[in-house]
């Protein structure tokens, strides 16, 4: 990874930007409901896997690394979210059973018959990105 | 239209980029257009080019970059459907990039670290 900076670093010109995102694991990730008039509500968490937990710390090393090395100066970092959508319950269990980055189960903070009743419904993971804009030194 | 996008990432890799957000989402989270307005953009880890087409609309040249060969095919379909000819796609990896130095004015590492 520092490799790659280094090398982003060869490429762009002096005061360029580097834009670094990725998804935010410092924070948990959401499974909710859309209701029929379109609305979100929240009715678990989900945690990130350890294995992604351990990339994700590798990458703000490699950062912290090239700030560090004075390739790069942080100008601004900040933190979005958004929807993963699918088409009921069991579409967004299946995500989280193949997925790498999450753990596969939901920690539900809704009853099961409330789940059992939404099982059709549309559902999305909402996870959080963070960012940081980096100026070529 | 909602759409079931389970298996998308682990079926079809090329694909993956209908998980993350819309171009023009992150590119409002960096700052808008005017990050990208007639500047050089590199987008390294480009996957299916999410971001280099987005980002083709306002830049003067787009260039993306991946390892993988299906998601740079996917990446050239979709400019060439978009009409994006200041885009350029190319198979490559991060650490190794086949360009001159300071030659570029933005460098977009987005989900690639």
């Amino acid at each position: 990874m520092v490799d790659a900076l280094k090398e982003a670093h060869r490429i762009l010109r002096p005061r360029g930007i580097l834009v670094d995102a990725r998804p935010e694991s410092r924070v948990l990730a959401y499974a909710e409901r859309q209701a029929p008039t379109g609305s979100y509500r929240r009715a678990g968490a989900i945690a990130t896997a350890r294995v992604e937990l351990a990339n994700d710390r590798t990458s703000d090393r490699a950062l912290a690394t090239a700030v560090r090395s004075g390739w790069f100066r942080s100008l601004r970092a900040g933190r979005f979210w958004h929807r993963v959508l699918f088409e009921d319950r069991s579409g967004m269990q299946d995500y989280l059973d193949d997925h790498p980055r999450f753990v596969h189960r939901v920690k539900w903070i809704v009853e099961p018959a409330t789940r059992r009743k939404w099982e059709r419904d549309p559902w999305a993971i909402r996870r959080a990105v963070r960012f940081e804009l980096l100026e070529r030194v | 239209m909602v759409t079931s996008t389970s298996g998308v990432g682990r079926l079809f890799p090329a694909l993956s980029s209908q998980l993350r957000p819309q171009p023009a989402t992150e590119l409002r989270e960096y700052g808008g257009p005017g990050l990208v307005r007639r500047k050089r953009v590199i987008d390294v880890g480009c996957g299916d080019g999410r971001m280099a087409l987005g980002c083709a609309p306002y830049a003067s040249e787009v260039v993306g970059v991946d390892p993988d060969p299906d998601a740079i095919r996917s990446a050239r379909a979709r400019a060439r459907e978009l009409g994006a000819a200041n885009v350029k796609f190319r198979v490559g990896v991060a650490q190794h990039l086949p360009f001159a130095d300071e030659h570029f004015d933005i460098v977009l590492l987005s989900w690639t670290l």
